[in-house]
């Protein structure tokens, strides 16, 4: 698709949203045929089945990249996430949940299918107020209050999530784990107390997370150790206040390659992060901080050996105009280094430019629920920095502009 | 519409005939719908019934019963149900299809509004 007029991103827009309409129309009438299909009741041991499945469109200006090709005329559709997950739940104590998902999202993520989560959770104690369990296999990571369920749209505020604390440069650190999980929850009068973590082995394969850690192509490769992750929630009244502090000692090695200039270093990444939410009838409000520790060591060179803080934190308002309809206003902040704000001392020892090292984003944007399966939402971002950017996406950090925008239309279907 | 209260008919929290439980603590019955709590105190295991997100008895229930907004119970759902780590209760499309299920399904719990409860349901209070 190609729009050559003198206003671009307008006749891209106008063509973009009559796309998006006619594949809602469709969507919809898929939707209203399928309840009319008899829906299998009553399946053998509580067996679900539930998935979504997303497409959207970004327009970004300058060079600046987001999932493909976005600062192109046409914009970029490379951003599509499909999901299907079962469960079933034989005993009451006792459930098996996985979920495979397709995610397409720049040369990140290119869309291969691959298993999300798989776990047997079985609770060996169980009383009138509280109750303790374990997870065995690959479990979503829990940390913060949006990453459990982050390739979902129906569960994210917003078509990108706040990117400061949510990556997605960093997502396959971040996203899953293989490992075993303690989980326990306290209920009190007005109020519930939970936790769940234990060790996990990070998955790190793939160029994305080097190039995300290392900052470049390197000879050899990063192998998962021993981690350890966790998070500690209280919710008042059902989740009308909601309290969290999660975070992760992620260790990972480098295994360097025949004749590499790099020794065999270790990273260790240690954020901790703290969250909360008040939840009103028509009003929402959300706001997350995370300190970041980095620990780069024997790595043998000298500009790889690194030990820094990064710091990152969003204010996000949300606000239920009907019930069908969700209008949201968010700032984000990230700095890559807290000693470090503007960049500018890493720019003076490496030569990179500034603005790589710290991005303040500015978003507004609108969801409409137009059936309880089907959602439409749009969103702009007005963004000073380009620390979050893929390095993938954007190979030449010399073309990228430190002020930019960001439009994006999402369409997305669940069951 | 959020905001505004809905004229509601008399309504009773319903159990299938087999739950023998006659009144539940209010952390009890937030802990059954926000599908956290899955046995009742005998060990038998429970089954949740909502009606549509937009229903009027499910936001006078939520709203009333649980003081929670439906938009809440939907998130803690969903949280659940893309993260591997619980399940959704079964939505039912009308007060006909929650009495016939609640009615035949063991350990069953819903709602109903009084004009359309019979026999087959029993009553649940909260403490």
């Amino acid at each position: 698709m190609f729009c050559t007029s003198s206003n671009p991103i307008r006749r891209c827009l106008r063509r973009e949203v009559v796309r998006l309409v006619v594949v809602s129309a469709v969507l919809s009438n898929c939707v209203a045929y399928a309840q009319k299909l008899p829906i299998p009741q009553n399946l053998p041991n509580n067996l679900q089945i539930h998935g979504f499945a997303s497409q959207s469109w970004l327009k970004s200006t300058d060079n600046n990249n987001v999932f493909g090709k976005s600062s192109s005329d046409s914009g970029s559709f490379d951003f599509r996430e499909l999901g299907l997950n079962a469960s079933m739940r034989p005993k009451p104590n006792l459930q098996f949940s996985a979920q495979m998902i397709s995610r397409t999202a720049g040369k990140g993520s290119p869309g291969n299918i691959r298993l999300d989560y798989g776990f047997i959770d079985y609770t060996f104690l169980s009383e009138e107020n509280s109750k303790i369990g374990i997870r065995l296999g690959r479990m979503k990571n829990p940390l913060g209050f949006y990453n459990d369920t982050r390739d979902v749209p129906f569960t994210r505020p917003s078509i990108l999530l706040p990117q400061s604390i949510y990556f997605d440069r960093t997502r396959k650190l971040a996203i899953a784990a293989d490992g075993a999980h303690l989980y326990g929850e306290y209920r009190f009068d007005h109020g519930v107390l939970s936790f769940e973590g234990g060790p996990v082995r990070p998955l790190v394969r793939g160029a994305e997370a080097e190039v995300a850690l290392l900052s470049q192509g390197v000879p050899g490769h990063l192998v998962p150790d021993i981690s350890y992750i966790g998070r500690i929630s209280y919710e008042l009244d059902e989740g009308r206040l909601r309290f969290a502090v999660s975070g992760t000692d992620l260790n990972i090695d480098y295994h360097p390659a025949n004749g590499d200039s790099l020794r065999a270093g270790s990273i260790r990444f240690t954020p901790l992060i703290f969250s909360a939410q008040y939840n009103a009838e028509r009003w929402s409000f959300t706001s997350e901080y995370a300190l970041r520790h980095f620990e780069y060591k024997n790595f043998g060179k000298a500009p790889l050996n690194l030990d820094f803080f990064g710091e990152s934190y969003y204010f996000q308002g949300a606000y239920r105009i009907t019930p069908e309809w969700e209008a949201i206003a968010r700032y984000d902040v990230l700095y890559t280094d807290s000693g470090d704000r503007s960049g500018k001392k890493w720019a003076a020892a490496t030569g990179g430019d500034p603005h790589r090292r710290f991005a303040k984003d500015i978003t507004v944007g609108l969801r409409w629920n137009v059936t309880p399966e089907f959602m439409l939402r749009a969103e702009y971002h007005r963004v000073n920095g380009t620390a979050w950017l893929s390095t993938l996406d954007n190979p030449n950090s010399g073309d990228l502009s430190p002020h930019w925008n960001l439009f994006s239309i999402l369409g997305s279907y669940r069951f | 519409m959020p905001g505004r209260t809905w004229a509601i008919e008399p309504y009773e929290i319903v159990t299938n005939s087999s739950v023998s439980e006659k009144t539940l603590s209010k952390s009890s019955l937030r802990a059954i719908f926000g599908m956290r709590l899955h046995t009742w105190p005998d060990g038998s295991p429970i089954h949740v019934f909502v009606l549509p997100d937009n229903a009027p008895l499910h936001i006078a229930f939520s709203k009333e019963k649980l003081n929670v907004f439906p938009y809440q119970l939907r998130a803690a759902w969903d949280r659940l149900v893309f993260s591997g780590t619980g399940q959704a209760p079964e939505t039912v499309a009308s007060p006909e299809e929650m009495l016939a299920k609640v009615g035949s399904t063991p350990g069953a719990i819903g709602y109903l509004t009084r004009s359309r409860m019979d026999g087959s349901v029993n009553v649940l209070h909260v403490k």
